[in-house]
C-alpha cells in the first residue's frame, strides 16, 4: 500500500472502487423508492387532514374523520419525534421478537424510510395545501367542482409546485439518512465505506472518498429537482393567437373615443390581421360610443 | 342614457332561451326571510327578493352592507343561517342539497377572479366542462374558444392567469362562467379590483351579456352600470334591503332617504 494520502486513495479506488459504487446503488434505491412512496403517505395523509367538516355532514362521516384524523396524528407525531435509527431496530428486530414477522432487510430499510418521509411530508403537504388561496377553492366549487375534483385538477397541482423544493429536501436528508440503515445490516455506502476502512485501516481517507460520492449525489438530485421545478412552471411567454379587441388602448372608460389613430394602432402585426383587426375595432367604438351618450 | 333599456328590453326575451332554456318571466331564485349571521354579528336580516329569467338584478349598497353575503349564500358559498332559497321551487339551502350539482348551473365571477393559477386560459374554461359537465374535450374547447371569442380573450388562449392583466383575467373569468352555460350568473363586484380603464373591457363584455338577455345577479358599485344595464335595483343597507325597484324608479325618485342619501354624491357627479 502506498504511503502518501493521495496515493492510498487511489489504491482504494482501485481495489474497493466497486463495493463504493455498490454501496452508492443502494443508497440511492433506497433513497428514491423511499421518497416516492413517502410522498405518497405524504399527500394521503395530508389531504385527509384538509378534509372540510361543517355542521352540515352527518354525525357517522364526522366521528370516522375524528378517528382517522387522530390515529394519523399520532403516526406523524411518533415517527417525527423519534430518531430514525432506533426506528430501524426497534421495527426490525422488534416485529421478529413481538410479532414473529420476519421482515426482509431489505423490506425493513424501504418501510422505515418512506414511513419517516411519509410523517414529514404530512405537514408539508397539509402546508402546501393551506398556502392555496382559499379564492381558487371558491372557483372551482362555483362552476359546480366537488371536493374530490377541486383538489384533484386545481390545489393540489399548485400544492406540489409549492412543495416541490421541500420535497427535494426530503430526497437530500434520505440520501443522507439511509447510513443509519447500516444498523440493521444494509450495505449502502456508509456500510461499504466503513468496511474498507476497517478492512485497510485507512479511516481518513475512506471517509473522503465517501464525502465526495455524497456530495455527488445531493448536487446532482438537487440540480435535477431546480431543472423539474423550472419545467413545472411551464414558458415565461405565451403566443398570441391573434389580437386582444377588447382593451382600451386609449383613453379611459368614462371617456372614449380619445384619437381614433391610435385606437387602430396595429404594428407589429400581420397584414391580415390588421385588416381584421380594424374592422373588429370599428365594431368595438361603435358599442363604446353609447357609453359617450351615457356620460354625457 | 334609455338606450341600454331599450336594447335590453327589445332582447331578452327571444334571446333568453339561449340560456337554460326556461321561458322568459319564469322565477329562477325566490329568497325567503333570509338570514345569516357570523357569530353574533347578523350580516343579513329577513331578506327576501326574487329574480325571473332575463332579469338583470343590481345590488347596490355601501360596503359591509351584506351584498357579497347574499350573493355567496345564492350560490352556497356561504350557508344561510335560515330562511329558505328557492331555486325553480326547491330550497337549495336544505341540508340535502347537492352543492356541487346545483352550483354547475349557476354561475359565479369573482372580485379577485379566482382563475385557476395551473392552467392556461383555454384550459380555465374547459376543465369544468369536460370535469363536471362531461363535454368530450374537442367540443369543451370549441365551445371555450366561443365564450373566449365573446369577451374578446381568444387571443390569449395559451397564457397562464399570472401574465394577463386584472381586465383580462375578469374577462377569462366570465367566459369560465359563461361555458358552464349557466341558467343565472352571479357577479361579486366584478370590477371593483381594477383601474378605470379595466373597468371598461368588463362593463363592455357585461353588457353584451345583457343585451343576449342572459339572466344576472350583480354586486356592483358601478352607479353607472347599475343604473343604464340593469331591469331591476336592490339598495341593501346594513342587512335589509331598503328599497328594490325598476333603475328609473330608483335613480330618478327614491322614496328611502337611506337611498337618497347613498345615491347623493352619485347623482350630483
Amino acid at each position: 500500500m502506498p504511503q502518501d494520502y493521495w496515493g492510498r486513495m487511489v489504491y482504494i479506488l482501485q481495489t474497493r472502487g466497486m463495493s463504493y459504487l455498490n454501496g452508492a446503488k443502494n443508497t440511492m434505491i433506497i433513497a428514491l423508492v423511499s421518497t416516492l412512496i413517502g410522498c405518497v403517505i405524504g399527500f394521503a395523509v395530508g389531504i385527509v387532514q384538509t378534509i372540510p367538516v361543517s355542521k352540515k355532514d352527518n354525525i357517522f362521516k364526522r366521528a370516522l374523520l375524528f378517528v382517522v384524523r387522530l390515529i394519523l396524528n399520532i403516526y406523524v407525531e411518533v415517527f417525527r419525534g423519534t430518531p430514525m435509527m432506533a426506528q430501524a431496530m426497534f421495527i426490525y428486530f422488534g416485529s421478529a421478537a413481538l410479532f414473529n414477522i420476519n421482515m426482509s432487510m431489505w423490506f425493513a430499510a424501504f418501510f422505515i424510510v418512506s414511513i419517516n418521509t411519509g410523517a414529514y411530508m404530512a405537514e408539508t403537504v397539509r402546508g402546501g395545501i393551506l398556502s392555496i388561496d382559499p379564492g381558487q377553492t371558491e372557483g372551482a366549487k362555483a362552476i359546480g367542482m366537488t371536493h374530490v375534483q377541486t383538489m384533484l385538477y386545481v390545489i393540489l397541482p399548485q400544492a406540489l409546485r409549492n412543495i416541490m423544493p421541500q420535497i427535494g429536501n426530503n430526497l437530500i436528508i434520505n440520501i443522507k439518512d439511509t447510513c443509519v440503515l447500516s444498523v440493521i445490516g444494509i450495505v449502502e455506502l456508509f456500510y461499504a465505506t466503513k468496511s474498507v476502512a476497517g478492512a485497510l485501516y485507512t479511516y481518513f481517507e475512506a471517509f473522503t472518498i465517501a464525502m465526495v460520492m455524497y456530495f455527488v449525489l445531493t448536487f446532482t438530485c438537487s440540480r435535477l429537482l431546480r431543472l423539474w421545478e423550472k419545467k413545472l412552471d411551464g414558458a415565461d411567454n405565451y403566443d398570441l393567437a391573434t389580437t386582444d379587441t377588447l382593451a382600451h388602448t386609449s383613453g379611459m372608460y368614462s371617456y372614449p373615443g380619445g384619437n381614433s389613430s391610435e385606437k387602430r394602432r396595429t404594428d407589429g402585426m400581420e397584414k391580415g390581421q390588421a385588416a381584421q383587426s380594424e374592422e373588429r375595432n370599428d365594431e368595438a367604438s361603435a358599442d363604446r360610443s353609447f357609453g359617450k351618450e351615457r356620460d354625457r | 342614457m334609455s338606450g341600454v333599456n331599450e336594447r335590453q328590453t327589445g332582447n331578452a326575451a327571444p334571446q333568453s332561451v339561449l340560456y337554460g332554456g326556461t321561458a322568459a318571466g319564469e322565477e329562477v331564485i325566490q329568497i325567503r326571510h333570509l338570514s345569516k349571521s357570523f357569530g353574533s354579528h347578523e350580516v343579513l336580516r329577513d331578506i327576501d327578493f326574487s329574480v325571473s329569467t332575463g332579469d338583470v338584478t343590481c345590488i347596490i349598497g355601501a360596503s359591509g352592507s351584506g351584498k357579497s353575503t347574499l350573493l355567496r349564500c345564492i350560490n352556497l358559498l356561504e350557508t344561510p343561517t335560515s330562511g329558505e332559497i328557492l331555486y325553480h321551487g326547491t330550497n337549495i339551502a336544505a341540508s340535502k342539497v347537492n352543492a356541487a350539482a346545483y352550483r354547475a348551473k349557476v354561475g359565479m365571477v369573482f372580485q379577485n377572479f379566482n382563475l385557476f393559477n395551473n392552467m392556461t386560459v383555454l384550459g380555465n374554461c374547459m376543465v369544468g366542462q369536460t370535469k363536471v359537465l362531461h363535454k368530450d374535450k374537442e367540443a369543451a374547447r370549441q365551445s371555450a374558444l366561443a365564450y373566449l371569442e365573446k369577451v374578446g380573450m381568444e387571443p390569449y388562449i395559451n397564457a397562464k392567469p399570472r401574465q394577463l392583466s386584472g381586465g383580462q383575467k375578469q374577462r377569462v373569468a366570465i367566459a369560465r362562467a359563461l361555458a358552464m352555460e349557466p341558467e343565472l350568473l352571479l357577479f361579486d363586484e366584478p370590477t371593483s379590483a381594477l383601474d378605470p380603464q379595466m373597468v371598461g373591457e368588463v362593463l363592455d363584455v357585461m353588457k353584451r351579456l345583457v343585451q343576449d338577455g342572459l339572466t344576472m345577479i350583480i354586486v356592483t358599485h358601478e352607479m353607472a352600470f347599475a343604473r343604464d344595464g340593469s331591469s331591476h335595483v336592490v339598495y341593501m343597507a346594513d342587512g335589509i334591503i331598503e328599497e328594490e325597484g325598476s333603475p328609473e324608479q330608483i335613480f330618478s325618485s327614491p322614496q328611502n332617504p337611506m337611498t337618497r342619501e347613498f345615491l347623493s354624491r352619485f347623482m350630483r357627479g
